[in-house]
């Protein structure tokens, strides 16, 4: 076990390298070591996971400094092995789509060794025992996903999209980072488990758990892409889809999930789930009302992400690790189908994003129509899919607990509703209705079916067959099954709910695509769309704040009170000093060469004293 | 006598080579280089011989019984590292300066500075310490003065003349060390009883401070090193600060502790001060050179922090930091001067796009500047947990905004980045040719390397760190 350990933690960084050196001698083979090494990460992490019988607990230390230890160890359990599957399962069928979607880049080294080094990142990540190890792979990720959002850094919008994706990622990261430091000291220990053990046992201060809980939950707000820290996740649509498919499906935004449920107890100990239930909710949200109205399908995709994640925070807040758990497994593999699906269609149509410029691709596509069409369906949460029992399973948690019953529950429920309005309009502004654009339509050529239909069809086909295997998976990530308590009329109103949404979709978006744009045009509707369409400018507060505040009057101000101020006081003593070299000038003035000859005249005399003393 | 030529053999050599030398004199190089090697084996040498606990006797030379004048040469783990260190970034300087116009003159004063440099470190007579910490001065005010940029008189006589009123106070300092207990021995003024402790540890304090730099003190140095040329920069952060940081560390905290002990608060400030307000300035800055000169200081704020804590986490700390200080900061420095010098401008938007036309070097740049806003993997992310870890434990849990520290370099690095070397090419860059001599690439390379080496695996720093400073380790905490 400790060697397949070892292995899986070094192998994609050895990969990293090896994938970057090979494919500098020939571009091909950049792709064949990635795909070898993605392949032998999911096999080896399988090996572990069917031969699982308990944690997998390796202490080990990095460094000491003074009196202080730095732990760095490694523990696996269920959790981490879900999250490993995932991580390494659709990191590698993305690998796989990625030999025909980075087929023409130039870049190629480059870009397989950036994305084993993602998920690396996150291997690291959830194998880690104390917060240290954590921390590492939450950076590495940070630093993967900077690189590969502007991996096309010469153009200026994947330059400025990685910034954002750092920036802001980097601004949660401080917390965590701050919550390590105050822990060490506080607890003494930044073991994970013992930490939840501590905190149920009363051992820590309960105040001090809800600030630590507040402070990493803002870590876990950056890297989900949460409010009021998610418009990088949207900026980051300007990388490859492949990429995008890696940072929403398979890593990144899983781990500030994972943390939460990683420190569920510590969280519980100090009612700090509320606060993750209620930046949840409002985020669930914020993401589903926006993902309605997105002109490109990569951020209707995006902003759906960001709902459907908030709806596993949720399902944490109302206190199931169970229900907020399965969503986010459940929503990794499907998320991962659109993504790669969408990565697809762009393959097929000249890389046009804009869904007005689609449309009835299903007739050329019917295969991939059909396996996002299955993606859809999850995202919806039609049974029999996946997506279906955890979205169920988590309003029904929000509804049952009483602090989060009101209205924080009904956001969610709007949100998990409204995925079926953005969800198909998505699939049929794509494939259904009449081409807008004929001559795109024309030149749209078929994927191929080895490199691109295959691997979706293994997603779509996971995510239809998870959805008999709940109960196995709830087992797994929180050792509870996943039980869903009776709201009366909760599954058929959310049926019916969803039946009618899908009827106004087809109506509007595929039957009368005119007599929408009709009333698109509406002032009113102008207005509701231009706040929805941007994100309810939260980036733009954002932005704005950190510009005239931060930077034009803190920055500006120091840099003011430095050239005035400090430098101004060393500078006026200049005429002072000027009089006084006058005066001494006089005496003094002489060649810089001859006072450099006569001090070194002096060392030599120096030295000769020098031995003359050490002798006697 | 062998210990007295690493200190007096590089002075009588360079004014040989600097005669012999004057008119060009590549030649030059490879003696300065070979000589820098020297200076490494030894130190490394005198590294591994130094005993686990207290110093390792080099001699004593020029004994006048009446006065306390005596060259004591004498090292300990400490100095012992700062003068690996130095050697190590001596080569590294002397590579990089590989195309410099005249060499001779040049590699000659590199050699000059090596010679006081190293007598710094070894000796711990106080009144030699403060000789040979003058003569560091020398040539570096020559080497800036020609050798620099546009405003380089200017900047050189600002830089003299703040280092030598500082110095001014420190020679205050070792007199009345001097008059109030008869010894100018370091480890002699620890054991016996000074009248006015208070006294001299804020003169020492204050002159430490400017070399450091700390705020408010720190106004020469964006000047000199804008003004420097890039290796004399490396030379100014790397060498010259961590002198002030060594003595800061060696005069006004383990021979002063209890002085120190009480007024760790003015340090703590100051430095937190310094962390914050130098990274303002980097944010705000649009010149590149600059920007790297206020994100050292930025960093030094860090150091200056571990320092207050006076506890041997604390101090193991800020010697990491400082070591990782001198890694990250040059190879930036090294491309900001490049930079400079191919395309003959200071201004980040005139820059952008460097990646198409200088992979490597951005690709080093980008390194060396994720290390700097502290990203794991790197000796940046060690330096910073660690502090945060020692500070926290010696001030309480409201130190954890030294964090915040790591969110302003995060800002300002990354929108470098965003200029300077991703997005399009501008014209300036387009008509660039960027190739760089190879021992000058050779330079960077190592830098990188170094940076990975010790961020993957500290423990190769840290188990000669931790022998500095064991005396402290039964002393414990702050007040």
């Amino acid at each position: 076990m400790n060697t397949l350990t070892t292995f899986l933690l070094l192998a994609p960084f050895l990969g990293a390298v090896a994938a970057y050196l090979l494919g500098r001698r020939r571009t091909q083979w950049a792709f064949w070591t990635a795909e070898i090494v993605g392949a032998t990460l999911f096999v080896a992490t399988l090996l572990i996971f069917f031969g699982y019988e308990r944690p997998i607990d390796i202490p080990m230390q990095w460094f000491r400094f003074g009196d202080f230890a730095v732990p760095f160890g490694l523990y696996i359990d269920k959790l981490s092995l879900v999250m490993l599957l995932i991580a390494t399962g659709l990191g590698f069928l993305d690998i796989h789509f990625a030999h025909d979607y980075m087929a023409e880049d130039p870049h190629q080294p480059r870009y397989y060794a950036k994305v084993l080094f993602f998920i690396g990142g996150m291997i690291l990540l959830v194998s880690a025992k104390e917060l240290v190890p954590l921390f590492v792979g939450w950076e590495f990720m940070g630093l993967a996903s900077y690189l590969l959002i502007s991996f096309w850094h010469q153009k200026k919008d994947p330059a400025d999209a990685g910034v954002s994706a750092f920036l802001f990622t980097r601004f949660g990261d401080i917390f965590l980072f701050a919550a390590i430091g105050a822990l060490y000291y506080v607890a003494g220990s930044l073991d994970m488990v013992q930490l939840n053990a501590m905190a149920a046992s009363g051992a820590l201060d309960k105040d001090f758990i809800f600030v630590v809980s507040v402070f990493i939950f803002v870590a876990a707000i950056g890297k989900s892409g949460q409010f009021p820290l998610f418009p990088w996740l949207m900026r980051a649509m300007e990388g490859p889809t492949t990429v995008s498919a890696l940072i929403h499906g398979a890593t990144m935004v899983n781990s500030g999930i994972y943390i939460v449920a990683r420190l569920f107890d510590f969280y519980a100990a100090a009612d700090a789930l509320i606060v993750v239930a209620s930046v949840g909710a409002l985020s669930a949200f914020i993401g589903a009302t926006s993902a309605l109205v997105q002109r490109e399908m990569k951020k209707v995709l995006a902003y759906s992400t960001m709902s459907h994640l908030s709806i596993a925070f949720v399902g944490l807040g109302a206190g199931s690790l169970a229900a907020g758990m399965t969503h986010l497994v459940n929503h990794a593999v499907f998320k991962a189908l659109l993504f790669l699906s969408a990565g697809a269609v762009m393959l097929a149509a000249h890389h046009v994003k804009d869904l007005w410029r689609l449309g009835g691709l299903g007739r050329k596509l019917t295969g991939l129509a059909l396996v996002m069409g299955m993606g859809v369906l999850s995202l919806a949460g039609i049974p029999p899919f996946s997506g279906f029992h955890s979205k169920d399973a988590v309003i029904a948690q929000a509804l049952n607990n009483p602090q989060t019953a009101g209205i924080l529950a009904l956001m969610v429920l709007v949100a998990g509703l409204l995925s079926m309005a953005y969800g198909g309009r998505l699939w049929a502004l794509i494939f259904a209705g009449e081409p807008r654009d004929k001559e795109l339509y024309r030149e749209v050529k078929p994927v191929s079916f080895l490199w691109i239909l295959l691997p979706l069809a293994i997603m779509a086909v996971a995510t239809l067959l998870m959805g008999f295997f709940q109960e196995s998976i709830a087992e797994a990530v929180s050792g509870m099954g996943l039980t869903i308590p009776h709201v009366p009329g909760l599954l058929p109103f959310m049926l019916v709910t969803i039946a009618i949404l899908a009827w106004l979709v087809w109506f509007y978006y595929v039957k009368r695509l005119d007599l929408t744009e009709k009333i698109a045009a509406q002032p009113l509707m102008q207005v509701i769309h231009k706040v929805l369409f941007n994100g309810y400018f939260i980036e733009y507060l954002i932005l704005w704040f950190s510009k005239n505040f931060v930077v034009q009057s803190l920055a500006r101000s120091v840099n003011w009170s430095d050239r005035k101020l400090v430098d101004g006081a060393v500078n006026g003593t200049v005429p002072f000093s000027r009089k006084v070299s006058a005066l001494l000038g006089r005496t003094t003035t002489r060649l810089s060469g001859e006072n450099a000859g006569a001090m070194a005249l002096g060392l030599l005399l120096l030295l000769a004293a020098l031995m003359a003393g050490g002798a006697a | 006598m062998s210990a007295l030529i690493f200190i007096f053999g590089p002075i009588l050599l360079a004014a040989i080579v600097g005669w012999l030398g004057r008119r060009e004199g590549h030649w030059v190089r490879f003696v300065a280089l070979g000589l820098f090697a020297l200076l490494f084996l030894y130190s490394w040498g005198l590294l591994e011989a130094v005993p686990a606990e207290g110093y390792l006797a080099l001699g004593e030379f020029l004994k006048v019984p009446a006065f306390g004048f005596t060259l004591i040469l004498q090292v300990d783990t400490l100095s012992a590292i700062m003068l690996m260190l130095t050697a190590t970034l001596l080569i590294l300087v002397a590579l990089s300066s590989w195309t410099i116009e005249k060499p001779g003159p040049y590699f000659a004063l590199l050699i000059l500075f090596a010679g006081p440099i190293f007598g710094v470190f070894m000796t711990t007579n106080l009144l030699w310490f403060f000789i040979f910490w003058e003569l560091t001065l020398v040539p570096m005010f020559f080497l800036v003065g020609i050798w620099g940029a546009e405003r380089r008189v200017y900047a050189a006589v600002k830089f003299f003349l703040y280092t030598h009123f500082a110095s001014m106070l420190i020679l205050l300092a070792f007199f009345l060390i001097y008059t109030q207990t008869g010894v100018f021995d370091m480890a002699l003024v620890k054991e016996s009883m000074l009248a006015t402790p208070a006294l001299i540890w804020w003169l020492l304090f204050l002159g430490f401070a400017v070399k450091m730099p700390i705020f408010p003190f720190h106004t020469w140095l964006p000047d000199a090193h804008v003004q420097a040329p890039a290796p004399i920069s490396v030379l100014l952060a790397g060498v010259l600060l961590k002198m002030g940081a060594y003595a800061m560390i060696r005069m006004a905290v383990l021979m002063l502790p209890e002085t120190a002990r009480e007024f760790a608060w003015v340090i703590l400030t100051l430095g937190l001060i310094t962390l914050f307000y130098a990274g303002f300035m980097a944010l705000y800055e649009t010149h590149l050179k600059k920007m790297v000169a206020y994100s050292s200081i930025s960093h030094m704020g860090l150091v200056t922090v571990a320092i207050a804590t006076v506890s041997y986490g604390g101090l193991s700390a800020a010697l990491f930091e400082m070591i990782g200080h001198a890694l990250i900061i040059s190879p930036l420095f090294l491309i900001a001067g490049f930079l400079h010098h191919k395309t003959g401008s200071w201004q980040m938007e005139d820059l952008g796009g460097l990646m198409q036309k200088a992979p490597w070097i951005s690709a080093i740049f980008v390194l060396a500047g994720l290390a700097a806003l502290g990203l794991p993997g790197t000796v940046g992310f060690v330096g910073e947990l660690t502090v945060l870890i020692a500070a926290v434990k010696s001030w309480g849990l409201w130190l954890i905004v030294i964090a915040l520290g790591s969110m302003i370099g995060a800002a300002y690095i990354i929108w470098t980045f965003r200029r300077v070397i991703y997005g399009e090419m501008s014209p300036a860059v387009r008509k660039g040719d960027f190739r760089m001599n190879k021992a000058e690439f050779a330079a960077l390379v190592i830098f990188a390397v170094l940076i990975v080496w010790f961020g993957l695996f500290p423990s190769e720093l840290f188990d000669v760190i931790n022998q500095a400073f064991g005396s402290l380790a039964a002393a414990g905490g702050a007040a």
